[in-house]
């Protein structure tokens, strides 16, 4: 006879939600088996290697893999979490009986709960000749670099604008490598401003109501053809162009990886603002099956943020299941997991979410404020070009020039709500708030502002900084976030740039901070010429 | 568009002209396009081409996505050998 080990909770994938979900489980005496596919835990976060977003409470500010370092160090210390590495479930039958590949060897499990956190796969656009080599997945490209530090190419061209192809086309630059233009189907930019903003003043072009038709090369990639699309979608004629690159990179949206639900036969259903088809389940994570239980990008695609709470309430809903204590403290940790999750979607940005669980039969709506479920300044410029509006600008600077007089003061160019407040939790003198609700856009109280430039670091989308405008007779003093290799040593002239990339003026490096406190994001103080202390928002270091 | 140079299914190398062959020849669900075009049933077993093919059939079809199924998923997820099977289900004693 074969063997078969009973577990108490497998928890299926080594991601921001499996790791979270472990945890969960596994602090009130549930005894976690934690398989991961890969020889080393951390999922998609082991690549990222940018500040989160989101609340103090969820780690925002904090880079992914720093955050992921610190889920790692927990689970490792944890008695109760067995970690099963280069571990492949490769099935799941009616009896709930489980097989992994561990060790070459397929070994045989009967688990009495499962979560399953097996995130996502990345969506394929089909154009013409979409399998030259060249063509990568925006997941890979990350992997090529951030894990094994291969440089993926030379010259990327970048379809699709969501967050994922705004942070690895920022990565692509840092890394050294040329992105030709980022194309995007819809009339609008898909991820965060903050993020597109970014990418404009480093000089990237984003080509909204773009398509890619056909790639270009004989034995691997050389180009690109792509054309502007209509209202409805359709080409416009007489518009295609063709960019020169050595690589396509596809960032057009991820989709659950449910292959394994649907081997147990788990109900699943097409939710397009979810990404896919996705498991039907109920809000304390659990599948159509019981004691079988999903989190994270399984059970709709949105940030790792909400995958960690959601592995948290798959887990802590295990612990209440089967657990024999604390079933009163596990029911408040649930509900406090809920209302985080509700806060995290209650945004503009999280309409599409709620939507999609709506279609799922959640009632997840019922609570949210809908007072933040609009934008609360018309971003529609910025959500299409990664440019600010002059009334975007206006509305963020002093009402009164003569504020500028008093000295240096930090400036927020942060227009879209979204949960977010690194910057309002940063600032040692209070001076900036979001008004009591984490979806709202900061706004810098000008008269408790020191001009310190502590946010400048602190903010995940490069989006403060310090602006002294009086600095002397002739020049202003722009302190700006620089995430970017060589850094530049003081007294050094670098090329200064405004919210488009384009080249306004030499500015002179004149203090740098970029100690541990900055956490390699260096606040860099630049001397220009008065006249453009309100455009100056980049430079460029000469190599 | 040349539908001959349009790549679906990369494991299998199965082109857009043939899964919109195979849908006008009435083969309508990811299911059966999976059997008579091969597409999903290599390594990556449908994850890369699976939602295209469904969103495909349902263009053609006017049948809404919330209608279409993927393919079957059955065990193993993802290749594995004999020698890996017998290794770790046989024991000492069955020998």
């Amino acid at each position: 006879m074969s063997k078969i080990e009973n577990l108490e909770l497998l928890v299926v994938g080594g991601g921001p939600a499996g790791l979270s979900a472990a945890l969960a489980a596994a602090n009130y005496g549930i005894k976690v088996s934690l398989a991961e596919e890969r020889e080393f835990l951390g999922g998609q976060l082991i690549k990222q290697t940018h500040r989160f977003f989101g609340s103090e409470k969820e780690y925002a500010g904090t880079r992914g893999i720093d955050i992921l370092r610190k889920l790692i160090d927990e689970v490792n210390k944890n008695k109760n979490i067995e970690v099963l590495l280069s571990s492949r479930v490769l099935g799941i039958y009616e009896d709930n009986v489980v097989t992994i590949l561990n060790d070459h060897k397929m070994k045989k499990y009967y688990p009495q709960s499962i979560i399953f956190a097996t995130g996502a796969s990345e969506k394929f656009l089909a154009f013409e000749n979409n399998d030259l080599p060249g063509i990568f997945g925006a997941g890979a490209v990350q992997t090529l670099m951030n894990v094994y530090g291969v440089m993926p190419a030379t010259n990327v061209l970048m379809i699709g604008s969501g967050n994922i192809g705004l942070i690895v086309s920022y990565q692509l630059l840092q890394a050294g490598v040329k992105v030709a233009a980022i194309v995007e189907a819809a009339p609008k930019i898909g991820g965060y401003s903050v993020h597109a903003s970014k990418l404009r003043r480093l000089g990237v072009p984003i080509l909204t109501s773009h398509t890619i038709k056909k790639a270009i090369g004989k034995e691997k990639v050389e180009g690109a053809v792509i054309c502007e699309l209509d209202n409805d979608w359709n080409e416009v004629k007489d518009t295609e162009q063709l960019i020169k690159c050595d690589a396509i990179c596809l960032s057009v949206g991820l989709t659950p990886l449910v292959d394994l639900l649907k081997q147990r036969k788990v109900k699943t259903t097409y939710v397009s603002e979810l990404g896919g088809y996705v498991p039907l389940r109920d809000e304390n994570m659990e599948t159509s099956i019981k004691n079988l239980f999903v989190a994270g990008d399984v059970s709709g695609i949105e940030e790792a943020t909400a995958a960690m709470i959601e592995g948290q309430i798959a887990g802590l809903s295990v612990a209440k299941r089967i657990g024999k204590n604390n079933k009163k403290e596990i029911e408040k940790r649930i509900e406090e997991g809920k209302n985080e999750l509700e806060l995290l979607r209650s945004g503009p940005v999280g309409k599409k979410i709620r939507k999609g669980l709506s279609k799922l039969g959640l009632n997840h709506g019922k609570n949210y404020n809908e007072n933040f479920s609009e934008e609360a300044l018309d971003i529609s410029h910025l959500m299409k070009t990664g440019v600010p509006s002059e009334e975007n600008l206006k509305n963020k600077l002093p009402s009164e020039e003569k504020v500028f007089d008093k000295g240096p003061i930090a400036i927020s160019e942060c227009f879209q709500r979204f949960p977010c407040d690194p910057c309002v939790k940063s600032c040692p003198f209070n001076a900036i708030s979001e008004n009591g609700n984490i979806n709202n856009i900061p706004y810098v109280d000008f008269e408790k502002c020191t001009g310190c430039g502590i946010c400048v670091s602190k903010c995940p989308g490069l989006a403060m900084f310090v602006v002294h405008k009086n600095f002397s007779e002739t020049t202003s003093v722009v302190i700006m976030p620089y995430e970017f290799l060589p850094r530049p040593h003081k007294g050094e002239i670098v090329k200064v740039f405004d919210r488009e990339g384009k080249y306004l003026c030499d500015g002179k490096v004149i203090r740098i901070l970029d100690g541990k406190f900055q956490d390699k994001t260096a606040a860099v103080s630049i001397e220009i010429p008065k006249r453009y202390y309100l455009q100056a928002r980049n430079f460029k270091v000469e190599e | 568009m040349d539908e001959n140079k349009v790549i679906i299914c990369r494991c299998e190398d199965v082109t857009l002209k043939e899964i919109r062959n195979a849908i006008r020849e009435g083969f309508t669900t990811v299911e059966e396009i999976k059997r008579v075009t091969r597409s999903g049933m290599g390594p990556c077993q449908g994850k890369t081409c699976g939602l295209l093919i469904a969103k495909e059939i349902s263009q053609m079809t006017g049948k809404p996505m919330e209608e279409i199924e993927l393919q079957n998923i059955r065990p193993p997820y993802g290749g594995i050998t004999f020698e890996e099977v017998t290794k770790g289900t046989i024991t000492e004693n069955d020998k």
